[in-house]
């Protein structure tokens, strides 16, 4: 660290900061422990949830009226692609399960175009210790 | 009075600017530098196939780097909260890879996150259909029997949830790192979820699954200024460009939190926060009872002395609680995450555990 590093006060400050940390934060999760944070926490989360779902309600037939998309219609398509992504998903899994059946019947002696995988063999051994 | 400054005066202020400017560019060069090498950010570099896939599952198979592995595979279950890359974050800095040097061959099971439909996907899915699916899985693709699960926290939950309850199903041996099963242990979390203004079911009815945004300040608030002491940090060392690429995966994972399941997250929260069944033997999962006491295969235990996510008031009771002879618990220095996938998890956890896997592998 150069002299003027050592000297920047706003080094100095972030490594203090970064120093007493945890004793900061120890004492904010103290404070957001404590009961009346906890029921008051809870109280404003029900009304988050209230007022979330009056506005959304609202806005759904504001933004149908304006032939616009919706979160839920956004959410909606969502979906759908990730259905499309696990179908894939599964076809994937099943090409590599034919690939597999392929590779036994290569070994066996039937004629496959396609290279079979490599795999490793199965009897590798832990080094021996000292107190072996 | 003098009304122009001397010489001396003016040629250390012209330095003292010169030297500010300079440090200032020195700042911004690795900076303008990131965006055209954001690839060096990637994450996962090692390369895997997808093997199997159910609703939220994700099983992968890591191509082996050496040609003669290990007998019986290693399965690494991810927890549904976080993504699986963390176990693989870069090259020199990833669990997956240093055990694939090692000789094991690695399954991962990682998460999706769930589509709207599948919010009722609970607690006994996740243990007996996806665990149990993949364990299956493994075993197809591998023509072993025997299979090594390894769950990194609510990963070494449903990991150790499905061995108590699948005795006979080929796991041949289990390890968790810093795993709950005492929910008093959780305690913020406790509190929150005991008061009478919370209503688990309000919140599940009006978001569904739970999003990743809404897990990922509830883990920050566990130790609220600690992303900002790390930004401090980062600020502190900006001109270190291997420390900023390490500090920019990190963060990335940390906020990339995987949205749950409404139905998984009742389950936790009445059945282990609230209700602490896990602890009594009283959990039960489709009228199957979880003891872990029935767990006898040789057990692992790794916990973080300096977890303030899974402190260890809730963890330090899995080792007493599982039936094993064959059993062990670590404390090693380290954080939550840093334990398994920081600088010096490579000195520290990772041989731990291939030494232990290496004996119960053959």
């Amino acid at each position: 660290m150069s002299e003027d590093q050592k000297l920047d006060p706003v080094r100095l400050w972030r490594e203090w900061f970064v120093k007493s940390e945890k004793s900061w934060s120890d004492a904010l999760t103290e404070m957001m422990g404590d009961e009346h944070f906890t029921n008051g926490m809870g109280r404003y989360m029900q009304e988050a949830f209230h007022t979330h779902r009056m506005f959304s309600e609202g806005m759904a037939q504001y933004l149908a009226n304006l032939n616009i998309p919706s979160r839920a219609d956004i959410l909606d398509m969502s979906d759908r692609l990730a259905h499309v992504e696990d179908t894939l998903n599964q076809i994937q899994v099943e090409l590599r399960e034919q690939r597999a059946q392929l590779t036994k019947l290569a070994s066996s002696g039937a004629t496959v175009a396609d290279t079979p995988r490599k795999r490793p063999t199965r009897s590798r051994k832990p080094a021996p210790t000292n107190d072996s | 009075m003098s009304a122009v400054a001397s010489p001396d005066r003016e040629s250390d202020f012209d330095s003292r600017v010169e030297q500010l400017v300079e440090r200032a560019i020195a700042r911004n060069i690795p900076g303008l530098a990131l965006p055209q090498g954001q690839a060096d950010l990637d994450v996962g570099p090692s390369a895997k196939e997808l093997v199997y896939s159910a609703e939220t599952a994700r099983l992968y198979h890591y191509e082996p780097l050496l040609d003669d592995v290990y007998r019986v595979p290693v399965l690494l279950v991810m927890s549904p909260v976080a993504r699986g890359y963390i176990l693989d974050l870069a090259r020199g800095q990833s669990l997956v890879e240093y055990l694939l040097l090692q000789g094991h061959d690695v399954y991962m099971l990682d998460w999706a996150p769930p589509r709207r439909e599948q919010a009722g996907l609970g607690l006994a899915d996740y243990v007996m259909d996806l665990v149990g699916g993949c364990v299956q899985s493994v075993q197809k693709d591998s023509g072993e029997q025997d299979v090594t699960l390894v769950g990194y926290c609510m990963g070494g939950m449903l990991s150790s949830m499905f061995t108590a309850l699948r005795p006979d199903s080929g796991v041949k041996n289990l390890a968790c790192f810093t795993t709950p099963v005492n929910g008093d242990g959780m305690e913020l979390y406790k509190k929150w979820m005991s008061s009478s203004a919370f209503d688990i079911d309000r919140l599940i009815d009006t978001l569904g699954n739970i999003p990743g945004d809404f897990i990922n300040t509830s883990i920050q608030a566990l130790r609220p200024l600690q992303r900002s002491a790390n930004h401090m940090r980062l600020l502190n060392n900006v001109q270190d460009d291997a420390f900023v690429k390490a500090h920019l995966r990190f963060d990335r994972w940390a906020v990339d939190q995987l949205p749950i399941p409404g139905h998984l997250a009742r389950d936790m929260a009445r059945d282990f926060i609230l209700e602490n069944r896990l602890m009594d033997g009283s959990l039960r999962l489709r009228d199957e009872q979880v003891d872990l006491g029935t767990i006898k295969v040789p057990f692992l235990h790794v916990a973080a002395l300096y977890d303030h996510i899974v402190p260890a008031a809730a963890s330090a009771d899995l080792i007493r609680l599982v039936g094993s002879k064959d059993k062990e618990e670590i404390v090693m220095k380290g954080g939550h995450v840093s334990l398994v996938a920081g600088g010096n998890a490579i000195f520290r956890l990772w041989p731990q555990l291939d030494r232990w896997l290496a004996s119960r592998a053959v």
